[in-house]
């Protein structure tokens, strides 16, 4: 394996640009998921109560 | 929130608290045995978005953020303060290195919990330190007020790095290969490094979605633009990217789970050696005593899952139930969970190898004995241990239980018990010393006698002391 001398390598940039690839990728699924509980509401099919951040107790 | 009125503060000077340095916002100090934070002007855009938002009581409500009063106290650095506030104190500051697996877990959700809620009022946390989180009440709560920034959509998440170094990575590890590997945040200060969890992950890991992308090709792509200078463009990741980001840790975190190799939860710690009678005898005394002191703090030192320190927690202190075993932390943890204790902190410890102060210039991690001294030390079933099995002479145990408190409930094992008869099978015994003469006249250089009785139906003595 390679090692770069430690000082100068920033493993900043790395994970900026996989976040923002993987934030692309995983924000699709969330707009999928929007849709489809969406397309579910037509026929009646209620989304399970997922909104347990406005609880009061965290879980 | 009510602002409390300090009239005739004259003292201006604060002793600046290492911990927080880094942070140009503000920082805490002490002055006069209470702590203050200082808010600075730098930041009154996002401490009024934070209060005025609805944020800050959500937060608070949920018991995910510690709750401050605005108080009239001068600042301790005028030049560039807004103001000061008090945070509620915590009645013990701990660090990852001294939780379970559950309870780093539960660091880790009430972490993106508190993210999730920031960004629904266009805010998001700047930092996700496990350093920043500490246990109230029995829950995990984020106690600097500071760490909110304004959140405007396009930006990556800030503390995406931190989060995966400081909970992801050791939580996979501590799960996937071996659970005390979560003493990798003993030397890694920010966090295992992820070329290192990923290095020493487990193949199979590869395949499961979370950890193949948020360590082992988050781990690959530091590697890989290493050095490289990345401009960041503004609106490259959107809301709805970001909150796939949060889902996607979340999923992550949740999924990871630990079961101590073939042992049952429930029966771990059954096995004594010693009668039922012994056992009600050894809480009677230890309710009664502690029930006379009315302390504040007790430490109980070799707590295993709790059994005495909930009795001791009877008297109306916070207890701090401190054991070497990772899966007698983990089950106390769990019961306080179940229990919704909200005195007992179960933490763990090599009593052998206390954790040291670390960080910057040693001083931003307290050590264990920095953080005492508690008003009671319990010690039970815990000398034979360090005396026969670790070699410590008995006055260097009498010394050291002497720093820990003030008081001191302790048992003495005699040789001739079966445990202790265990622990001597396989070495020679090289401790003449060791009898029950021995370990008082040792003891009594550091400490006034006040009760000693014999425990019912066994040899083992309970002793209630005070140090000189």
């Amino acid at each position: 394996m390679y090692f770069a001398p430690l000082p100068y390598l920033d493993p900043g940039s790395g994970s900026f640009l996989i976040q923002l690839l993987l934030a692309a990728l995983l924000g699709l699924g969330v707009a999928v998921r929007a849709s489809w509980t969406k397309i579910k509401g037509w026929f009646g099919i209620k989304p399970k109560n997922d909104n347990e951040d406005d609880d009061d107790e965290a879980k | 929130m009510t602002t409390k009125q300090n009239n005739g503060q004259t003292e201006r000077s604060g002793i600046q608290l290492t911990a927080s340095f880094r942070d140009p916002n503000g920082f805490l100090f002490s002055r006069g045995g209470a702590l203050y934070r200082q808010v600075n002007r730098k930041y009154a855009r996002e401490y009024a978005r934070l209060m005025e938002s609805g944020l800050y009581a959500k937060l608070v409500k949920a018991g995910l953020l510690i709750p401050h009063e605005e108080v009239n106290q001068a600042p301790a650095e005028s030049e560039t303060a807004l103001k000061v506030i008090q945070p509620e104190r915590v009645p013990f500051i701990s660090y990852p290195y001294e939780w379970s697996f559950s309870q780093l877990k539960d660091a880790a959700l009430a972490t993106l919990s508190i993210q999730r809620r920031a960004l629904k009022l266009d805010m998001s946390l700047k930092d996700a330190s496990a350093y920043n989180i500490q246990f109230v009440r029995g829950k995990a709560t984020l106690i600097d007020t500071l760490s909110f920034e304004m959140y405007n959509e396009g930006q990556p998440w800030m503390a995406y790095r931190q989060f995966c170094q400081h909970f992801l990575a050791p939580l996979a590890l501590m799960a996937l290969k071996d659970v005390r590997l979560s003493q990798l945040l003993r030397v890694y200060i920010d966090g295992v490094p992820l070329d290192l969890a990923s290095e020493l992950l487990p193949w199979r890991t590869r395949f499961s979605f979370g950890l193949a992308t948020h360590i082992h090709l988050h781990a690959k792509a530091q590697l890989h633009y290493a050095g490289e200078e990345v401009k960041p463009r503004r609106g490259t990741m959107g809301r709805q990217a970001m909150i796939g980001l949060i889902d996607s840790l979340e999923a992550a975190i949740r999924k990871l789970e630990w079961k101590p190799g073939g042992t049952e939860w429930g029966n771990y710690y059954d096995i004594t050696n010693y009668s039922d009678a012994a056992f009600e005898h050894k809480k009677e005394l230890i309710g009664a005593w502690t029930e006379r002191l009315k302390p504040a703090m007790i430490w109980d030192l070799g707590g295993n899952t709790g059994v005495f320190s909930r009795v001791a927690g009877k008297s109306g202190a916070h207890v701090v139930s401190w054991d070497i075993d990772p899966t007698a932390v983990e089950i106390n943890y769990r019961q306080v969970k179940d229990e919704k204790n909200e005195n007992l902190l179960p933490l763990l410890l090599d009593l052998t190898n206390p954790s040291p102060a670390l960080g910057w210039a040693n001083r931003e991690r307290d050590s264990f004995g920095e953080r005492g001294p508690a008003d009671i030390t319990l010690a039970l079933a815990v000398i034979h241990h360090l005396a026969i099995s670790n070699n410590v002479p008995l006055p260097r145990l009498a010394d050291f239980f002497a720093e820990t408190g003030k008081w001191l409930i302790i048992e003495f094992v005699p040789k001739s018990d079966s445990q202790v008869k265990k622990l001597l099978a396989s070495r020679e015994d090289i401790f003449p010393n060791y009898t029950r003469e021995g370990f008082e006249t040792a003891f009594r250089k550091r400490f006034k006698f006040h009760e000693a009785a014999e425990v019912r139906e066994s040899e083992r003595v309970m002793y209630l002391m005070e140090r000189l």
